[in-house]
């Protein structure tokens, strides 16, 4: 047994040395800086936004030496998860650049601050208002979507639903396809709902309304669009539809503000950019969401670490920033001053994607949504695989998001 | 993203070290504390094998037992996101949460009962399958054959891929424009089939890439349980007059249950609690390629119903022990450590032959 103990002593001896060395080597980056902060980000490396917010904290981090900001990059339902889970064992990252309906839930379980105190909002664009409070910084207006043609197939823009479907059966043969869209997704659904007249909430912002006129027409219209003019793939995600347009073997796209980066540097001058068409039979333009990315600070922040997250924040949305935002990541900027720049206003393609926005009508950002998002996807993929009407795939949303707001109560 | 510089390398390592070193510290602290204390002060007479154990224990305790406690907890509480910081305890509260798994969706619509039955035909579907093809394929690799090996090697590369990357790729594979699969239908002149949308095809989907990855597992079991066998029994069985079948049912069968329950006891636990092949290959959660432990992570993390996803853990948890109790009950009965004799008054008539001629008393 003293031979034990004599080990054991040597090993504690041996491992102590090491954790000095260890800890030495950890504590090298520290040294440079007593603040550190994780950000976490949605963007994704594809379409360049994840390296302009690297790039965007080296260069803070290179004009604060005491400064360390860890960029992690999640999927956006990934994100929300895990900043709630993270919140809820005491270690959520401090900041977040993220889409707006996350204010839902983050507020309900009160997991973010609202940010009125620390920012001048009015230079901002109109942001995430709850509860008389503002919960969230703007980065970027728009994330919009938008009907994105090829030039080389397509010669003029369609202003109405016929004229989309007309020109898309053109360009519908083989392996080609007139009109390609992430068919999975909601999202894509919610601008043809306006464009058929319909809202997912009732007046108060939190009663569902799914199962109406306009929805069945809606689902009628995209199962059409599919099974009777035969214009899109029979099945179709946000990665496949961007594939085939970029290989240019879909005339029509319907995608986001945030895509135009990726598409102009693939199609150069042959993209045209225009608002996702009216609906021929209401005479309604279609009204996508819009809302942007937006900067939330989780309310463990506090001290200094909040003082030096706010200054980034300032830092990210300067005017200088903005621009850079605009010329790199081709989107809308949060800051008034440079949305209303020749930069933005000037530019053929802001003016053509503004267009589109201005047709657009606010995502809501309450918790329910998150409901009728669940609620309205997998009817959605029924009805767009055949196995369900539209009638019955608008009734099964609302008791879903009936049901799902109940559960979440 | 950044490249594996050095300064990048020498941080990660300087974070994982240091933690690792802080265990073993406190590892070796409390060793030296446990010495002192049992071998010095009490004079233990187990002192070596509690100071070996004591590690384990303690990592089991912090690991399983702290956060089973944590569920339980959370099983008696109401925790949503309305809830979130501050939410209710209570008996009352916690016998809700289990009566609203039995009386309300899981989910969007479905309730409890459909899943749990889909579950089970998933379970049965899959352990079926392992047993069957797994079986084939190890009788096909138990004869002499030319590059026997290199069709083993073959066979099992299945269970030695990563599963998250091979079901990953096999959902690349389900894709209706480019995947495999619907080339191949199309070039055969048929109809693409929507794997990832269509509720029965999603659902055949996952079975299939589940057979895929399983059987691999349940042929090595096997084929190790049909080496065991001596050729000596089938040599006696041919003199009995049995013919393939005979063999195969009187003495393969019988010689291999002892490997084989086991195996099967195991792949219905993995297959009723399979999280990665339901989840990724319902690329765009269809309801109805859920199983219960899909559900149940959705009804967490997705719906954030935190104490009643903690009570349908649970729930999820007896219906794994009541199994695993009967199993246990199976077992000795198959196994039967020490119950040699009982054992061979169980064995058809050929194999009992087969074994008295292995023991020299014919």
């Amino acid at each position: 047994m003293k031979r034990i103990l004599s080990v054991l002593t040597g090993v504690f001896i041996l491992l102590l040395i090491s954790s000095v060395l260890f800890v030495s080597c950890e504590k090298k980056p520290k040294e440079a800086g007593p603040v550190t902060f994780a950000l976490w980000t949605q963007e994704s490396e594809s379409e360049g936004g994840f390296q302009y917010i690297e790039a965007l904290a080296e260069s803070y981090m290179a004009a604060h030496a005491n400064v360390t900001i860890d960029v992690l990059q999640k999927g956006t339902e990934d994100l929300r998860e895990d900043f709630q889970t993270a919140s809820l064992a005491g270690d959520s990252p401090e900041l977040l650049w993220t889409v707006s309906d996350h204010a839902g839930p983050f507020t309900t379980a009160d997991l973010i601050l609202p940010v009125d105190d620390y920012f001048d909002m009015s230079k901002y664009v109109e942001s995430v208002v709850a509860n008389g409070k503002t919960w969230a910084v703007p980065i970027t207006a728009g994330n919009h979507l938008m009907l994105l043609y090829n030039k080389d197939l397509v010669s003029k823009a369609p202003v109405t639903t016929d004229e989309l479907i007309a020109m898309a059966k053109e360009h519908t043969s083989g392996d080609m396809y007139g009109l390609v869209y992430n068919q999975t997704e909601p999202f894509w659904l919610a601008p043809w709902l306006g464009g058929f007249g319909g809202k997912v909430f009732a007046a108060d912002g939190v009663t569902p309304t799914l199962d109406t006129a306009a929805m069945v027409g809606t689902l009628q219209f995209l199962h059409d669009l599919k099974f009777v003019h035969k214009i899109m793939p029979n099945e179709a995600d946000y990665g496949m539809a961007d594939t085939l347009f970029k290989e240019g073997k879909a005339a029509f796209l319907i995608n986001g503000d945030w895509s135009l980066t990726d598409y102009k540097g693939v199609l150069g001058d042959k993209l045209g950019i225009t608002a996702i068409p009216k609906v021929s039979s209401t005479g309604k333009w279609s009204a996508p969401y819009t809302s942007g990315k937006y900067f939330m600070i989780s309310n463990s922040v506090e001290g200094e670490k909040l003082d030096v997250v706010v200054d980034f924040i300032k830092f990210a949305t300067n005017t200088e920033n903005q621009v850079e935002l605009v010329e790199k990541l081709v989107r809308l900027p949060g800051l008034t001053s440079v949305l209303n720049d020749p930069i933005v206003t000037g530019d053929p393609v802001f003016k053509d994607s503004g267009a589109a926005l201005a047709k657009g009508t606010p995502m809501p950002t309450v918790l329910e949504m998150r409901a009728n998002w669940d609620a309205m996807k997998p009817e959605l993929i029924a009805v767009m695989s055949g196995t369900k009407t539209p009638e019955e795939a608008a009734k099964a949303m609302q008791a879903a998001a009936e049901a799902g707001i109940a559960a979440m109560k | 993203m950044n490249s594996l510089t050095p300064e990048l390398f020498r941080a990660s390592l300087g974070q994982v070290g240091s933690t690792v070193l802080l265990i073993a510290m406190l590892a070796v602290v409390m060793e030296i504390a446990l010495y002192l204390l049992l071998v010095r002060v009490l004079k233990h007479k187990y002192a070596l094998p509690i100071m070996l154990l004591a590690p384990a224990a303690i990592g089991l305790m912090l690991l399983v037992v702290a956060p089973i406690l944590y569920e339980l907890r959370l099983a008696f509480s109401d925790m949503n996101l309305y809830r979130f910081k501050n939410p209710n305890y209570g008996i009352g509260v916690g016998l809700s949460n289990f009566a609203r798994i039995f009386t309300e969706p899981v989910l969007k619509q479905v309730g409890f009962f459909p899943i749990f039955f889909r579950t089970m035909l998933w379970t049965g579907i899959q352990v079926v399958s392992h047993v069957t093809i797994g079986l084939f394929l190890a009788i096909l690799l138990n004869r002499p054959m030319k590059l026997r090996g290199l069709y083993r090697t073959i066979l099992i590369i299945p269970w030695a891929m990563p599963q998250v990357v091979a079901v990953l790729a096999w959902r690349g594979e389900f894709s209706f424009e480019y995947g495999f699969l619907n080339i191949m239908l199309k070039n055969i002149g048929l109809a693409g089939v929507a794997w990832k949308t269509h509720p029965f095809w999603n659902y055949v989907a996952m079975n299939l890439t589940n057979i895929w990855l399983g059987v691999p597992f349940m042929m090595v079991i096997l084929l190790g349980g049909l080496q065991s066998i001596p050729s000596t029994y089938y040599e006696a069985a041919e003199i009995d007059g049995a013919n393939w079948w005979g063999q195969f049912r009187n003495v393969t069968i019988p010689m291999i249950k002892p490997v084989m329950t086991p195996a099967i006891v195991l792949g219905v636990i993995w297959t009723f609690n399979n999280f990665n092949v339901p989840y990724f290959i319902n690329q765009y959660e269809l309801e109805t390629s859920d199983i219960l432990v899909t559900a149940l992570f959705r009804a967490a993390f997705e719906y954030n119903r935190y104490g009643f996803a903690a009570a349908f853990a649970f729930v999820i948890f007896f219906i794994l022990l009541l199994f695993s109790v009967w199993y246990v009950k199976v077992a000795k009965i198959d196994i039967g450590f020490g119950q040699g004799e009982q054992k061979k008054k169980k064995l058809p008539k050929i194999a009992k032959t087969a074994v008295a001629a292995t023991e020299g008393r014919r």
